[in-house]
């Protein structure tokens, strides 16, 4: 399909482990690249792809396995030692010097010299010869601030071709292009395949990868679960590699009585974002908005919330409306937003335990403006039964638990507040399986007590098991609704890529 | 549309970048000549007779400094110490020189060890320990003026145990340039060169537009700060030796309390306070520009007091006028990706 002379084997990943703290990201994953060829590296979000990609980068260093380039081992560990060796990476978003121009990006910290001094119109022709190989029209003297997303990803590879570099990774370069480029993109991919580079091609949109790549490597939990090229096999197959894993007892679903709308989002836009979502949850309903990573689903959550400003659309919180950029009133109101990035946005990590959970109850809970420590701690006691966290001592910071117990620790805070409706983005992002499993009981729990709840999340198994209702967004729009019993991996899967034609459930 | 070519906006906010900072040093020298103009005008005396010499002998202390602070503030830090370093300088020096007997050559040997001193240990702490640099410099300005009245003891050097020599260069004229002014302008043109065509200046540039991606790129943050702290540290030093000849007398609190008429200089010349851009050339200008505009008002009549807020607003008005640009190149760009999205979606 794609051209290029594929011949040697270039880069070998055999046996690749990989673990960070609890979890096993790479688990004997194996890559086989060869030169001339556009190689497709699939998986669902936390297959292990990027670590896998961080590794040849030089970010990360493999517990056990072996790399190869060019018959010779692969010198781990450091990203400045991974780019002599003739690997580039060009990540989403680039990071160049916005006040340099683009030759001197190109050419940063080897900028060729005629004795002491640079040589500037010598950096200029050849950066001009660069982009002219690469097909493109930018003017290597003007600087980079304000370049776009893909002019920026093109000076990245610019600085790979002069680096001579024999492996160039895209990770999910596509994902903030243009379609027109997304289109440049690719016969820039064309041209390096053509000159005998070997490019692998990180994305999750898969009409992409079958217009461009010659191969495939699927990965799912850590492992290597399928190479092909990519005309013997199809997007319904890749899919199926992709998710294709049982599931787990991990989902003590527990049926509610549903009642009432209880949330109600209608047409709600933001110009960068997302479009016209449009979505209801109803008391005693568990929902899931499920999608990619970075498909819109927490800005939709943070302009619920009244976190983030919308440009237009309402949101009807119990029959009334809620006013846009009023968090405090959606508290007020029974509304309650658990962040995905609890460290960030969650918790003050420094704080206690007890100051933490009680952090959205101190007006309910002070007497004549003030409030004392043993309110607080109280209050935590509680929910340490309810929730069962785990701490020594509820004065402790809450930086010294477990990530789980991080996580009910949020999801306490904001429990304490009686919310009519819940929405937790990524509940059980980065906490161990036995915890997990108790967040989907307390997220049961809560729908059987009454309350609504709207969950976000990228993991598949976690969306089928819990959710009453599936929202699927893609590129800042829903793509589909489905009821529990009508979703299956796969029609969630085609929804999220963009894959329109065969999603069946699809209403709306 | 596959079109490998996206043309138009690129091109266009290019030309627009580099114009504005070709236009930053000649919109400088318009201003420069407009203040100059004006207050000639209205009194003409202020360019009579020895006015101009008056001018360039007043700004060689100030502009070697602002030569000295560019490279910092370009990679995103401050030096706050360069004013006491150059009153410790000028009294050290001369505490040496005038026992014995020594001149010129010796006044700068020793000025130039000095500053060197502090800014090495300046450049340490900073780049080595990773302190913030407002921090560092701001107790470096501290210590060392502290020393420098410890140590002089409250003595003072009057144009009557100065060596000639030094009151010579404070005087003399080449092709009608004070000699201080031209070896102002002799560091000037250097740090020039080396900030343009050396791997060190480009370095230091990358390190203030952008310093998790200058570690990426494999550059030696470390070494490339402690030597842009090390070059502030020499041009304090050497100012100090200039300042000798400027004044022809020396205590301790010499040049007290100037560090921020340095710092104004230098922003009003157009380098960008949050470092990555600006230029050498750019800085001097801006310590002329203060000076014209400090002695500019004295000859309309104004009283010198106000010279303090005077350099207050200046140093405001720049930085508030680059947010300002900054903010409309922005919201430009975005409508240009606004529009190229929309026309996009349109195809669609």
């Amino acid at each position: 399909m794609a051209a290029g002379k594929a011949s040697g084997e270039i880069l070998l990943v055999r046996n690749a482990n990989k673990r960070f703290g609890g979890v096993q990201a790479l688990k004997d994953a194996k890559l086989t690249l060869r030169d001339g060829e556009i190689h497709a590296l699939l998986g669902e979000n936390g297959a292990g792809k990027s670590t896998l990609v961080k590794v040849l980068a030089g970010v990360h260093r493999l517990d056990s396995g072996t790399v190869e380039l060019n018959g010779k081992p692969f010198i781990q560990g450091s990203p400045r030692a991974a780019m002599e060796q003739g690997i580039t990476v060009i990540y989403q978003e680039p990071s160049l010097f916005p006040d340099l121009s683009l030759a001197e990006n190109v050419f940063i910290s080897r900028l060729p010299r005629k004795g002491v001094a640079i040589t500037w119109a010598q950096t200029r022709d050849e950066t001009k010869k660069l982009f002219d190989e690469l097909g493109v029209d930018l003017n290597p003297e003007r600087l980079a601030r304000g370049l776009s997303i893909a002019d920026q990803q093109v000076v990245e590879i610019a600085k790979a071709l002069s680096l001579d570099a024999s492996v160039i990774l895209m990770d999910e370069p596509t994902a903030a292009l243009t379609s027109s480029e997304v289109a440049r993109l690719m016969s820039v991919m064309r041209k390096l395949a053509e000159r005998g580079k070997c490019v692998v091609f990180v994305s999750h949109r898969l009409d992409e990868v079958f217009a461009v790549c010659s191969e495939v490597t699927v990965m799912r939990d850590g492992e290597t679960v399928a190479e092909s090229p990519i005309d013997k096999t199809s997007i319904s197959e890749v899919i199926k590699w992709m998710v294709g894993r049982e599931l787990k007892e991990m989902f003590p679903k527990v049926d509610a009585k549903v009642g009432a709308t209880a949330l109600e989002v209608k047409s709600l836009n933001s110009a960068s974002e997302f479009k016209d979502v449009s979505l209801h949850v109803k008391k005693g309903e568990i929902v899931a908005l499920a999608g990619l990573v970075g498909s819109g689903r927490s800005e939709v959550a943070r302009a619920i919330f009244g976190v983030d400003p919308y440009d237009s659309g309402e949101v009807i919180l119990n029959g009334q409306k809620l006013p846009p950029k009023r968090p405090k009133t959606s508290v007020a109101r029974g509304l309650a937003l658990v962040p995905e990035d609890r460290r960030q946005q969650g918790l003050f990590m420094i704080s206690s335990v007890a100051r933490n959970v009680a952090m959205e109850m101190l007006n309910r809970l002070s007497k004549l403006g003030f409030i004392t420590n043993k309110q607080e701690i109280n209050l935590t006691q509680k929910w340490q039964e309810k929730l069962q966290i785990k701490y020594s001592d509820p004065r402790a910071p809450v930086e010294s638990l477990s990530g789980g117990n991080q996580q009910k620790s949020v999801l306490a805070k904001w429990l304490a507040t009686d919310p009519d409706v819940l929405i937790v983005d990524e509940p059980t992002r980065g906490i161990d399986v036995a915890t997990k499993a108790e967040v989907h009981r307390l997220l049961s729990q809560s729908a059987a007590d009454g309350k609504a709840v709207l969950m976000i999340s990228s993991e598949l198994p976690e969306v089928l098991g819990m959710a009453d209702r599936i929202y699927v967004m893609h590129e800042g729009r829903l793509t589909a609704e489905m009821a529990r019993n009508e979703a299956t991996q796969e029609k969630i899967m085609f929804a999220a890529t963009g894959e329109k034609v065969a999603v069946a459930g699809k209403k709306r | 549309m596959s079109g490998p070519t996206v043309p138009a906006p690129t091109t266009t906010t290019a030309g627009r970048a580099r114009k504005l900072i070709n236009g930053r040093i000649a919109s400088l020298f318009l201003i420069l000549a407009l203040a100059i103009g004006i207050t000639a005008a209205v009194n003409p005396r202020f360019l009579g007779g020895s006015g101009l010499t008056d001018l360039l002998i007043g700004s060689a202390v100030i502009g070697i400094l602002a030569v000295g602070l560019t490279p910092v503030v370009i990679a995103r830090h401050i030096d706050l110490s360069i004013a006491s370093t150059t009153g410790l300088s000028a009294y050290v020096t001369l505490s040496i020189v005038v026992p014995n007997g020594w001149g010129l050559w010796q006044s700068f040997a020793i000025g130039a060890g000095i500053g060197l001193l502090v800014g090495t240990v300046n450049g340490l702490l900073v780049a080595g320990l990773n302190i913030p640099s407002l921090v560092v410099t701001l107790g470096t300005l501290s210590i060392v003026r502290g020393i420098l009245y410890f140590y002089s003891d409250a003595g003072r050097f009057t144009p009557d145990v100065i060596p000639p020599s030094l009151i010579a260069m404070g005087l003399d004229t080449i092709l009608d340039i004070p000699i201080i002014f031209w070896i102002t302008l002799g560091f000037a043109l250097f740090a020039a060169w080396w900030m343009r065509y050396t791997p060190v200046g480009r370095d230091l540039y990358a390190i203030g537009s952008n310093p998790p991606a200058a570690q990426l790129v494999g550059i030696n943050i470390f070494q490339r700060t402690l030597l842009a702290f090390m070059w502030s540290g020499l041009m304090a030093g050497i100012a100090g030796v200039l300042y000798i000849g400027q004044f022809a007398f020396v205590d301790a609190s010499a040049f007290i309390n100037q560090e921020l008429a340095v710092v104004t200089a230098v922003v009003v010349g157009g380098v960008n306070i949050f470092g990555g851009s600006g230029t050498i050339i750019g800085a001097l200008l801006g310590a002329l520009l203060i000076r014209v505009i400090a002695g500019g008002l004295v000859a309309v009549g104004v009283d010198p007091f106000w010279q303090q807020a005077v350099n207050g607003v200046l140093l405001i008005t720049a930085i508030g006028l680059d947010r300002i640009l900054a903010l409309r190149s922005q919201a430009k760009i975005q409508r240009i990706r606004e529009d190229r999205v929309e026309e996009q979606s349109w195809r669609e």
